[in-house]
Order: structure tokens, then C-alpha cells, then sequence
């Protein structure tokens, strides 16, 4: 819908709604940028300063500490490693994720019920409700401390709402394009790849940054699955700075701030497709 | 809707679902399941024992002290999915909505809305238990307004502590229903809506009559994704409040209850696995049954139309 | 050009994945630690051992404390997947790996473990076979920390009588300080005020003997009084103390906020690592009469033990009585201020310690941890919960107690007479 909502010519009802909106939309996005603004300025000061001078802007800027995080706590590896699997593991949702979703939307099939509650099954207990059994599955593939392991569970991980949002988008794609592909002899696959899979591009962005950013931060499957220090991930990396009965905030800020970037630059380049509005092919 | 009936298509739907469905398979419900088959065992702290059939769903929901912890956790779930459907996906749809009828600034409002998703609940734990605590911002602003009278301890204390975490975890996820609301009423026909402007209809009447009844299958995905998330909280409440739902229970979720139920912690001992396991089969039926009948339901409201 | 990315990630984790290259004759052991804050420590320690013992290579992984349990848990029930050597809790968090059968019993491994004492041995016994499934690493007292610096200031001396005690308090809060540091915002830490200021009001070991053996229950005058002296404690505590988590406690003392901070002698290491100026002391939170002798609770805490499925059991144990020599005591004491359980280590080296090991002339068991971690819902759990409660008023001492009892008495049979 492009009508503009302005306030010029709105009655007074109408004007009312739009401050309104404006307040509660620019309350909220100071509400996000602050913590941002706050968990660099955190790793910036001492460990004094964050936990009684919360408020305060650190006394120097001086970024030793991302030099320490980065090179001297191994975090240029966690980060590289993060990246490979976090980058592996959601071109596999994806991939795997829109084939499912195409699978289901487009086919009419005995048995596509069952398959789509199979998919969204997966959705209805966190999978570390089962990481015994699911220890001793990686564990009798041999994929003990291998990053494999890692980029298979977190794969099934992403799936299930992959599959339930995209099939859903699918859905409301108008068959018409489909049968007009189809008399010109394209095959099922080219159909995927050169109509539907386009067409789902925005909400093929709203899932990947869905998935992205769980994966990313997950810090108990790489705890279960990887000892090898030169194969941890970046939140296992954060995790070590939370001791029992010690905690490091500078570093752990330092680190959280680090953390942060490639979700940001990510979602970054999403939203180009959620500024652009989902056209057709979205949720009708 | 491809309705061949030729033998290809059976193999091009094998060829479509089956790998996704087999990671899925192998990896989540495969340990899922065996873990859910665990609740109809006698345990002996890590090893099986006899097979007890529903002697453990018994325990849980007779037994000291699971049937009153069950009970409270439960409740508190409840407040989860009423406060998180009518506060955070109203605002969502309030934001989503306005966004698509390109309100002021609605490239930059994007870009912001989705941020908290980014921040890794580590560091949604650490900043806001900041905000929060007796000498943090929340209360230093109340007094810079002069009420220090409404100063709380808002993660410590047991009337208001849940609704603490729904509110930082409302922080964290408005943005997503948000895009969800935006991209569907962007979809709404223009055409419908012109005609309607020129009928003389209201903002708020176009609203309720056009948009709302056309962009309710993206309520539904939103609802059933709220459901599921509203009886799995876990994180959540663990990482800012505790295993124990502390203060006295008053944040457990049957989340937290079933995770120190079947592990067991340092504090809460030895792990019940079989008990624990029955919860996670509960939590599995109820996520189940809830997200269905919100699909049949928002099915029906379509066919409405 | 998918398709390439595809290939290169596929290639790399190979490469990734792949083991890494052995030296000949070295047998590679996995260590398992729930400290991350004392990983630079055991990588000294590991160093030490690996230079007395070059055909043993030690692997260290330290994880989050809080995730610890559950991941040893499924890597121990999946059988060799399990680390060689790893840290185990004490009493009952030992009590549910040794009766699965995932640990081995030591006692004819290493027969030095006898000289350890009775009380450090008491942590790694299993109550079920009273054999020993760890190496005792460390011992644990419950004591009240207080700033000698403000002390000094104010004219305190370290108080004989539980008024004195109160009247200290007073005087700090007085002069601007909040008197106590402590909130109770974490559970665990509701148990420690407990276990600081429990142990002069029932009576030292006696009641914990009687208790033990269902003679006494958590409802004897002498335990509620304790609870009640707890809950004495509210209006020396900070302002909304029941948000109060256990960092904004530390941070309180460590500077220089908080007066005094009920709780574990592990405290000590962090808080002269985080301000090397803080001048602190111990004392035991005395009774009403200066002539009754104050105690402490204490436990033991931490053992190191071997994975039963373990196939490098000669080079686990090996490391395991490197682990149980004093040469690592020692380490232990100067490195990490912990109070080691291994006998024959010097202490006078360090104050702290010296001083601790007086208090504990006078201790009983911490009563939760040590008794009543077993089964759940574990007497932790139960007076951790009532007593946040307690603290804000919302319940007496005598319903405090009474939750515990009849929590306890469920499964706990000496109870049942």
C-alpha cells in the first residue's frame, strides 16, 4: 500500500494517531539505541566504572581491551570459526529450508499435512531438552569436536520456522506464474529457482535474520559438541568471561560489542528488502 | 497449486522435502523423541530402569512438590502469552501498520526496529539487569521525575518480576512481528483501499473493514509463533532470573521447571529424569494442540472471506 | 557460485575437523573444569605436571558453571565420550555420576587418599557404596568478610556478641555505608547468610549430628532462632536488597560501599584480583554470648575424579595424584587463596588462609550442601526459595522452616519416625 500516512491534510483523529505512532516509534528506537551506545561505552571503561557508574562515559578511550579480546583471548579464531559455521549452517536453512517450504506450498499431496506438522514439531521443545540422546547421535556419526557436528544441529535448528514462515509466504504466491512457466516447458526445479525463490526474497530475508542471530549467539551446542580451543565459537569465547563466582565485564562487554557487528552488518543488508516492502510474493 | 498426478511428481516432492526433513528428522525429533520416551521409565539418576508406563505423569501431577510448581509455572506462562500477544504484537501491528503507510522517517525506523534481535541474550541479561537493579537506570529515572516512591527491585520482587522479563523480552522481539504486520499490509491491494478513500470511509474503518480481515494469515503466523515462544520461555528467565524462577518461584515457566527437573543443578539436585521428561512430553502436547487449533482457527477466518 | 562456497566450506571444516598431530608416545588426556576464571591457573598447573611427566599431554576445557552439569551429564552417559579427568561437585552433585556408575572408585587407585581428612574425604564418598570417587581439592568456609579500612575509621573492633555484631552494623550505617553488602536477588545466596549466620544459634556440631539422624528436625527452637537471627539482618541490608544480585554484592565490597559481606572464603581470591587495596578480614558471626565460641559452616567442595569409560586410565590416574600432592596444594593456596584439602600443605605463607583454617576450629557441616543435596527437592532449593520470602516479610521464620521440613521429609526417611 503506498497512500502515505502525512500529517498535512489529516483530520485531527488522524493527526492524534500519527503523533502518537511518531512518540511511541522514537521512544523505542532510543530505547535500542542507548543499550547499543551503552555496551560499547561498557567496553570501554573499568570493571569499577560498569557495575557503580553504569551511567557515566568511560574516563579515556583507549581500546586496549578489544586488542586483549581480539588476540590475547583468541577471539580473532572464535570469530573466524563463528563465521564459517553461522554462514555454512544458514546457507544450509535456507537452501534446504525453501526446497521444504516449496516442497509443501506448492504440491497438494497425501501426506503434506503430516509433513508440515513433522516440520513444525521440531519448533515445540528446544533441542537442548535432548542433548543426551542428541550427544550420543553426533557422537556414533563420529562427529565429536568437529565443526560438521555443529552445522547439522544448527541447521535442524533453523529448519522448522524456516519452513513454517516460508511455507506460508508460498502459500499466497498466485499459481497463474506458476502454469505460465510451465507452458513454456520449464521444469519443477527451474520453477523453484527462477520464480518462486525470487519472488520469496524478502521473506527469505525475515528468515534468515530469524535464524541467523540464534545460531550466531549459541553458546551451549558448541560447549556440548567442541573441545578443540582452535574450534570454539565466539559466544563459547563469552562464556568464558562469566566465571562462578568471578565475571570479567570490561572484557565481556568488549566481547559482546565485537559479537554484535556481523548480526548488524547483516541485517543491514537485509532490510534493504524490507524497506523496498515485500511486494508480490508476500504475505498477501 | 500443482496438481499433476504423473509419477514425476512424486519424485520432484521427494527431491524438494526429503533432505530438510531428514537433518530434521536425525537431529530434532529423532533425540526428541527418545528423550520424550524417557518419561515412561524408572530412573535411577542417569541409568534406566523399569519400564513404569504413566507412573512418572502421575508424580508430576499428584505428587510434592511438581503438581504446585507445575501449577505456578504454568501460570506464569499463561502471563507470558496474554501479556506478549496483547502488548507486543499489538504494538507490532501498531508499528507495522504505520510503517507500511510510510510514516516519517520509516527507513531509519526499520533499520533500528530489529536490533535488540541482534543483542545475544548475554548481553540482554547483562545491559538490562543494569536498567533494572534497585540502583540501576529505570529507578535513577524515577527519581530525576520525582516519584521515588515507585522505585522497585524489578527483577527481585515476586508481584512484579515476571512482568519485568515479558517487558525486556518485549524490548527484544517487537520488531519482528512488526515486519511481519509491514510486509503483509504492504501487500494489501492498493486498489481496495483507494476505493474505499474514495467511499469516504475513515482511517480507522479501512483499518478494521480492508486491512485487518486481509492480512490475517500473517496474524496467524504471528500468533503461533507467540504461543510456541510463550510456553518454551526458557533462556529468558534463566539467564536474568534463575533456574529456580526466583524470587519464590514467582518466574519459573514450566521451561525452567522442566530443565532443572530432568538436569538437575547444583542447587535443585539430582536430576528426576523420568519426571522431567513427562513435563517436556506436556509442554510438547500443549505447544502442539495450541499452535494447531490457532492454524485451524486462523484457516477458518480466511476461508471467511 | 554458490556452489564453490559450498566446496571451499566443506573443504575447510575437513581441514578443520581433522585430528591434529600427536607427538610419538604422548597419551593425550581431557580435563574438564566448570572455572573459567581460573583457566590461566590450570594452564600453569597443567605445565608442571606435563614438565614431571613429558609423555602426558593434558588437555584443558573449562565451561560455563551454570551449563557444566548438564553437558558432563550427556558426555558421560554416551561413554568414552566423556573427558579422562574432570572436576565433580561435591556430596550429592557426586552422588548422582558415581551411582550411575560413570565414575571410578579410587580407594585402591590411590591409597594416599586416606590421609586426607575425614571431613574433606566426606565430599567424595558416595553415601551409597562409601567408596571415594574424587580427590578432595578444596574446602569451603561460610564467614562474614567486613573492611578492616572503614573499620578503622570508625573505631569497630571484630564484635564477640551477636549485639555487638548488630551494633557494628549500626555504626556503619550510620557513617553512610550500607552496613551489609549482601541481596537476595540469587537464591544460593540466601543460604549463604544462613550458612554465616546459622551455625552460633544451633549449636555447632551436635545439631547437625541429631539432625542427620532424624533425632532433630529443621523445626528445633535452636534452628529457627537462626532463621530468625537471618531475617534480623533485613534492615542492615541495601536499600531494595531483594534485587540485589551476587555481582552488585562483590562490586559493593570490593569497593568499598558495603561494609561487611556474609559469605564463602572463595570470595577472597576475586576480591584483592579486582582492588588490590581493599584491606578486609574475616571473623565468625557470633552468638549472644561472647564466651560461647562463634562457628562457621563449612564444606568441601570440588573433587577431581577419572571417567570409568576413560581409556587412558594410567595417564588419568597419573595426573590425578598430581592433582592430590601437596606440590599442587601449594599451588592451590598461593595462586587462588583456596583452603587445599590436601594434607601437608604450608599455609602460613598466606594470612588469609591461616586465618580461615582458625575458624574452622569451631565449624558444623553447612547444613544444605553438605546434608541435604541428594534428592530434590534438595533443602538448598527449598530454603533458598522460602527465604527470599523471609527476607522481605512475606514469611516468619517458623513458616520458613516448616517449608524446608515438610519439603525434606518427603523422601528423607530418618524424618519419617
Amino acid at each position: 500500500m503506498k497512500s502515505a500516512m502525512r500529517l498535512r491534510k489529516a483530520g485531527p483523529g488522524k493527526k492524534a494517531f500519527i503523533l502518537l505512532v511518531q512518540c511511541g516509534l522514537t521512544a523505542y528506537a532510543l530505547l535500542i539505541l542507548y543499550p547499543l551506545f551503552h555496551m560499547v561505552m561498557s567496553s570501554l571503561k573499568s570493571p569499577r566504572d560498569i557495575m557503580l557508574d553504569a551511567f557515566s562515559l568511560p574516563q579515556r578511550v583507549s581500546w586496549d581491551n578489544y586488542a586483549l579480546v581480539w588476540s590475547g583471548k583468541g577471539f580473532g579464531g572464535y570469530f573466524l570459526n563463528s563465521l564459517l559455521i553461522t554462514g555454512g549452517s544458514m546457507l544450509l536453512v535456507v537452501l534446504l529450508g525453501s526446497m521444504a517450504a516449496f516442497g509443501l506450498a506448492r504440491y497438494k499431496f497425501r501426506g503434506n499435512t503430516l509433513l508440515s506438522l513433522l516440520f513444525l514439531s521440531g519448533l515445540m521443545l528446544p533441542l537442548k531438552a535432548a542433548v543426551i540422546p542428541l550427544f550420543q547421535i553426533v557422537k556414533g556419526m563420529g562427529l565429536m569436536d568437529n565443526p560438521l557436528s555443529l552445522l547439522l544441529v544448527f541447521t535442524a535448528m533453523g529448519l522448522p520456522s524456516t519452513v513454517f514462515i516460508l511455507c506460508g509466504f508460498m502459500k499466497t504466491i498466485p499459481s497463474s506464474l506458476e502454469q505460465a512457466a510451465r507452458m513454456d516447458g520449464c521444469n519443477d526445479l527451474r520453477i523453484y529457482r527462477q520464480i518462486i525463490l525470487p519472488m520469496s526474497a524478502p521473506s527469505i530475508a525475515l528468515v534468515t535474520i530469524y535464524n541467523a542471530v540464534p545460531i550466531w549467539n549459541d553458546f551451549f551446542f558448541p560447549l556440548v559438541f567442541i573441545q578443540s580451543d582452535r574450534l570454539k565459537t565466539l559466544p563459547v569465547g563469552l562464556s568464558s568471561f562469566i566465571g562462578q563466582h568471578a565475571t570479567q565485564w570490561d572484557l565481556l562487554f568488549t566481547g559482546l560489542s565485537i559479537a554484535i557487528l556481523p548480526m548488524l552488518a547483516l541485517y543491514l543488508a537485509m532490510s534493504r528488502y524490507f524497506i523496498q516492502g515485500m511486494t508480490a510474493g508476500a504475505v498477501k | 497449486m500443482i496438481k499433476a498426478s504423473d509419477g514425476k511428481k512424486a519424485a520432484w516432492i521427494t527431491f524438494f522435502v526429503l533432505p530438510g526433513a531428514a537433518v530434521v528428522f536425525v537431529f530434532i525429533l529423532l533425540p526428541l523423541f527418545m528423550s520424550l520416551f524417557n518419561s515412561l521409565f524408572d530412573w535411577n539418576q542417569l541409568i534406566r530402569g523399569e519400564f513404569v508406563g504413566l507412573e512418572n505423569f502421575h508424580k508430576l501431577f499428584n505428587g510434592y512438590p511438581y503438581r504446585q510448581r507445575f501449577i505456578n509455572a504454568l501460570g506464569n506462562n499463561l502471563k507470558w502469552f496474554v501479556v506478549s500477544m496483547l502488548v507486543q504484537n499489538t504494538l507490532g501491528l501498531l508499528f507495522g501498520y504505520a510503517l507500511s503507510r510510510r510514516i516519517a522517517g520509516r527507513g531509519a525506523y526499520i533499520r533500528i526496529l530489529f536490533i535488540p534481535v541482534l543483542f545475544s541474550l548475554i548481553a540482554v541479561g547483562s545491559l538490562w539487569g543494569l536498567y533494572l537493579k534497585p540502583k540501576g537506570m529505570v529507578n535513577n529515572l524515577l527519581i530525576l521525575l520525582g516519584r521515588p516512591d515507585l522505585r522497585r527491585a524489578w527483577l527481585g520482587d515476586g508481584a512484579i518480576a515476571t512482568y519485568a522479563l515479558i517487558a525486556v523480552n518485549i524490548w527484544r522481539w517487537v520488531g519482528f512481528p512488526t515486519l511481519v504486520f509491514m510486509s503483509a499490509v504492504d501487500n494489501v491491494p492498493e486498489g481496495c483501499v483507494e476505493a474505499a478513500y474514495l467511499d469516504g470511509a475513515g482511517e480507522w474503518r479501512i483499518f478494521l473493514k480492508i486491512v485487518l480481515p486481509l492480512i490475517v494469515p500473517a496474524i496467524a503466523i504471528v500468533s503461533v509463533l507467540t504461543v510456541v515462544g510463550s510456553l518454551n520461555v526458557f533462556e529468558q528467565v534463566y539467564t536474568m532470573a534463575g533456574l529456580d524462577g526466583p524470587p519464590n518461584y514467582a518466574t519459573d515457566t514450566i521451561g525452567t521447571l522442566f530443565y532443572r527437573t530432568a538436569f538437575g543443578s547444583v542447587d535443585s539436585g539430582a536430576p528426576e529424569i523420568g519426571v522431567g521428561s513427562a513435563i517436556a512430553v506436556v509442554i510438547y502436547l500443549m505447544t502442539f494442540v495450541i499452535s494447531l487449533i490457532s492454524i485451524r482457527l486462523a484457516k477458518s477466518k480466511e476461508v471467511e472471506l | 557460485m554458490t556452489k564453490y562456497l559450498c566446496l571451499a566450506l566443506c573443504l575447510f571444516l575437513t581441514a578443520l575437523g581433522s585430528p591434529s598431530a600427536r607427538g610419538e608416545g604422548v597419551t593425550e588426556i581431557s580435563f574438564w573444569t566448570w572455572r573459567p576464571e581460573d583457566t590461566a591457573f590450570y594452564e600453569s598447573v597443567i605445565a608442571d605436571f606435563e614438565a614431571l611427566n613429558p609423555d602426558i599431554k593434558v588437555v584443558q576445557n573449562a565451561i560455563k558453571n551454570t551449563e557444566y552439569n548438564t553437558i558432563l551429564a550427556a558426555a558421560l552417559a554416551s561413554g568414552d565420550g566423556a573427558p579422562d579427568v574432570f572436576m565433580s561437585r561435591a556430596y550429592g552433585g557426586l552422588q548422582t555420576f558415581a551411582d550411575s556408575g560413570y565414575i571410578l572408585a579410587l580407594d585402591q587407585l590411590m591409597p594416599e587418599l586416606m590421609l586426607f581428612s575425614e571431613f574433606a574425604r566426606g565430599g567424595a564418598l558416595s553415601v551409597t557404596d562409601g567408596k571415594m570417587y574424587g580427590v578432595p581439592a578444596v574446602s569451603q568456609t561460610m564467614l562474614c568478610f567486613y573492611n578492616a579500612g572503614v573499620y578503622r575509621e570508625l573505631g569497630l573492633s571484630v564484635p564477640a556478641t551477636w549485639d555487638e555484631f548488630l551494633e557494628n552494623l549500626e555504626a556503619c550505617q550510620a557513617a553512610g555505608y550500607d552496613a551489609l553488602a549482601n541481596g537476595t536477588k540469587d537464591g544460593w545466596c540466601c543460604e549463604s547468610l544462613l550458612g554465616g549466620v546459622g551455625p552460633s544459634f544451633y549449636g555447632g556440631d551436635g545439631f547437625y549430628d541429631r539432625l542427620i539422624r532424624g533425632e532433630t528436625t529443621f523445626m528445633d527452637p535452636a534452628f529457627v532462632e537462626a532463621v530468625q537471627k537471618v531475617q534480623d539482618l533485613a534492615p542492615y541490608m541495601p536499600d531494595l536488597f531483594e534485587g540485589v544480585d551476587y555481582a552488585d554484592m562483590q562490586a559493593s565490597f570490593i569497593y568499598e560501599i558495603g561494609v561487611h559481606f556474609i559469605g564463602g572464603s572463595y570470595e577472597a581470591g576475586y576480591f584483592s584480583l579486582q582492588n588490590p587495596q581493599l584491606e578486609y578480614g574475616v571473623f565468625a558471626i557470633p552468638g549472644e554470648k561472647a564466651e560461647d565460641p562463634a562457628y562457621v559452616s563449612v564444606y568441601a567442595d570440588m573433587n577431581f575424579s577419572v571417567s570409568a569409560a576413560s581409556r587412558k586410565q594410567e595417564a588419568a590416574l597419573r595426573f590425578l595424584k598430581y592433582l592430590a600432592s601437596p606440590r599442587f596444594g601449594q599451588q592451590m593456596v598461593d595462586q587462588l587463596a583456596m583452603v587445599s584439602s590436601v594434607p601437608g600443605v604450608d599455609v602460613s605463607a598466606n594470612p588469609f588462609i591461616a586465618q580461615v583454617l582458625a575458624l574452622q576450629e569451631n565449624a558444623t557441616p553447612y547444613v544444605f550442601l553438605v546434608g541435604f543435596r541428594y534428592k530434590q527437592p534438595t533443602g538448598s532449593s527449598l530454603f533458598q526459595s522460602a527465604a527470599q520470602d523471609l527476607m522481605v516479610g512475606k514469611a516468619t521464620a517458623e513458616q520458613t522452616c516448616q517449608i524446608v521440613q515438610e519439603g525434606v521429609a518427603v523422601y528423607y526417611e530418618p524424618f519419617w519416625a
